[in-house]
């Protein structure tokens, strides 16, 4: 069986890259990306969590919301095993590794209202694919949207030393760099294809 | 206290969702290719926003502090839900547009933010008039984005040709990067005129 | 205790009823949505075929084609929903032919090409190329139908993606002949040939021997194709070509268009 990976993975990293291509995850993009350490440990949370939620949605879906004909309610499902399952992952992590907790936790509660994770979950469904698929495509999302934050945190903590009007200061300048960089993406279109 | 008014009013400017709280990128950014797209989604926020506000406004002393945020993100997705169906039954081609966004509804922080910071403290009246203030000035963002994106990225408005044969469409406008560089310019032109206007 | 319980008790009511809710919105819309579903796809049959009455639906390697039938049973055409690899991903696509095998309409569905370059193909400029095309014309990318300036990757994979449907509908619903990219190879004297055509770029030229014939070598003189992706194409391809002793080979996964290009840059030099 050909499950293209390869091409899974090459475009959700790059070709259409979660954030600077589908605009999902803007509201952490911007916020958390100002500097590469603290963008460095959101992109951890989110391959984290994202993988896990895109496992237990896509179960959700094909075991109990298919076969009972139930496929109106995959949004309330989703968004409360989302929301469930970052409340889990973040009693489980304090229990069983204070260290890591330490370093992810003050980015989990953020992850429920992060787009990104909803949007993968529902364009897994979507895209009709399997299991392994669903995997590959949560893990490079999450790399992807990881590698949009730290080139932007890098740019940022350079942007910061900048003369920039005082109107165009923060988000908006961000906003702008953004776009070049959502240019700079769009070259790794056409490369491959899914 | 706060006037009505200004309770009204204050969505559409002082606290806009879009330029100046940041509130609700990822719809903003995604939807806004053309004015219908973006007004359609401003719509679909603001029903969304009023019916949540509404309930949870309602149930603001049933509903138990502990569980409020699971609750509340019951009731939101349920309208949500609503929406999309409607929207699937009755504007097939917008559903068509919007596509995900629909469903993401759900996790914009705007609804969410206005259960959390108004609706559950204040009367019935005061949330309907606060979703209708948030909603409006979300739509009326969404909708100038559009407009501009539009009117230089395909040379027309709302679908109406403008700019005449000889206008030669940016087509960049149109695509991802043209998204975030727009947004980015307007949010720098609104603070300069919300300065001159004096507000902070 | 009985505050753990109101809690429980207070969000599954809530539950229940947004549950309950969503389930009559749905009972209400489902068959609203399903009648609009089919109403514009009715629509989108009598687009192509004003008389269409009746339609049946048969599938073919996933993609779905529909026969159309006027009142009194008379075949009128196929409508394939088909799709084709462009810039930015799969384009999706209804082709209709009619039943002497005429390509009558092309609609564009979903497609990720780039605005203002790759969605060309919605256009009528493009799409009248392929309008009128026979069953039994060629068609090909570069050679028989222009590919457009800066589009070439969203019109070529168009054009091949029609030549290919055409394929398929031909065999399976007007019970046409296809005619394989195949060569007598009884009639091609011993030489050396060179042929072109278009791959993912265009400008792929081979240079095919044939001695005693036999295809014993084919080279590949000059190319514009993506360093690295296409290596595939250009290793296998080749040596299966040899082997096969004709053009019925198969693609190379990851490389469709360039061993696309070389099977019909190897036809071009020895038709």
């Amino acid at each position: 069986m050909d499950l293209n990976l390869t091409a899974i993975i090459f475009v959700a990293i790059l070709a259409n890259n979660i954030v600077l291509n589908q605009f999902l995850g803007i509201c952490p993009y911007l916020g958390v990306s100002k500097r590469i350490e603290t963008s460095l440990g959101m992109g951890m949370a989110v391959i984290f969590v994202m993988t896990m939620a895109a496992i237990v949605t896509w179960v959700i879906y094909n075991v109990f919301l298919v076969p009972y004909d139930l496929v109106y309610l995959r949004t309330i499902a989703f968004i409360l095993v989302i929301a469930s399952l970052v409340q889990l992952v973040e009693t489980i992590l304090k229990k069983i590794n204070p260290t890591l907790f330490r370093a992810l936790g003050i980015y989990l509660p953020l992850i429920t209202t992060n787009c990104a994770i909803l949007g993968v979950a529902l364009l897994n469904v979507q895209a009709g694919h399997n299991i392994i698929q669903t995997i590959v495509y949560a893990i490079a999302t999450a790399i992807g949207f990881t590698l949009a934050m730290v080139i932007m945190a890098g740019i940022r903590e350079r942007l910061d030393l900048a003369d920039v009007s005082s109107y165009l200061r923060g988000a908006a300048v961000s906003l702008v760099t953004a776009g070049i960089l959502s240019l700079a993406f769009m070259g790794f279109k056409g490369i491959m294809t899914l | 206290m706060t006037t009505l008014a200004q309770e009204f009013s204050k969505g559409i400017l002082k606290e806009n969702p879009i330029f100046r709280l940041l509130l609700g990128m990822c719809p903003t950014l995604a939807v806004t290719a053309t004015a219908v797209y973006g007004f359609g989604m401003g719509v679909s926020a603001l029903f969304v926003l009023l019916c949540s506000n509404i309930v949870i406004s309602l149930l603001k002393n049933v509903i138990p502090a502990k569980v409020r945020i699971p609750a509340y993100i019951l009731i939101i997705a349920t309208f949500v839900t609503i929406v999309d169906m409607s929207l699937n039954a009755f504007t097939p081609d917008l559903h068509k547009a919007l596509g995900i966004f629909i469903p993401l509804i759900v996790v914009n922080c705007i609804i969410l933010g206005r259960a959390e910071a108004f609706a559950r403290k204040n009367t019935l009246g005061r949330s309907v008039i606060d979703a209708l203030g948030m909603g409006i000035g979300f739509t009326l963002s969404l909708t100038i984005l559009g407009i501009i994106r539009e009117l230089f990225g395909a040379g027309s408005v709302f679908g109406f040709e403008v700019m005449g044969a000889a206008f030669q469409p940016m087509g960049i406008l149109a695509t991802a990067p043209g998204a975030f560089i727009t947004l980015g310019v307007l949010l720098g032109l609104f603070n300069f005129i919300f300065k001159r206007l004096g507000i902070e | 205790m009985r505050d753990s319980l109101r809690m429980a008790l207070t969000l599954l009511i809530i539950g229940a009823l947004c549950g309950g809710l969503l389930s009559v919105v749905n009972g209400i819309t489902s068959p609203l949505i399903a009648e609009r579903a089919m109403a514009e796809f009715q629509e989108s049959m009598g687009r192509f075929f004003p008389a269409v009455a009746k339609v049946e639906v048969e599938e073919v390697n996933g993609e779905e084609f529909y026969s159309c039938y006027d009142g009194s049973g008379k075949f009128l055409g196929v409508v394939g929903q088909v799709k084709a690899a462009g810039y930015g991903g799969d384009i999706f696509y209804d082709l209709a032919v009619n039943d002497a095998g005429d390509i009558i309409g092309i609609r564009i569905g979903s497609h990720g090409e780039t605005p203002g370059i790759g969605d060309v193909i919605e256009k009528e400029p493009f799409q009248s190329r392929l309008i009128g095309r026979n069953f039994a014309d060629p068609i090909s990318a570069g050679v028989d139908v222009d590919v457009s300036t800066g589009a070439s990757v969203s019109t070529g994979g168009m054009i091949n993606s029609v030549r290919r449907v055409m394929n398929v509908i031909g065999e399976n619903f007007l019970g046409m002949e296809v005619e394989k990219a195949e060569i007598d190879m009884s009639k091609v004297a011993d030489g050396t040939y060179t042929g072109t055509a278009t791959g993912f770029k265009p400008d792929l030229t081979v240079e095919v021997t044939v001695s005693g014939g036999k295809i014993t070598n084919i080279e590949i003189v000059s190319h514009g194709e993506t360093a690295g992706i296409s290596d595939k194409a250009f290793n296998e391809m080749p040596g299966q070509i040899i082997d096969a002793q004709n053009l019925e080979v198969d693609t190379v996964s990851g490389a469709t268009m360039t061993s696309q290009g070389i099977i019909n840059a190897v036809f071009n030099a020895l038709k």
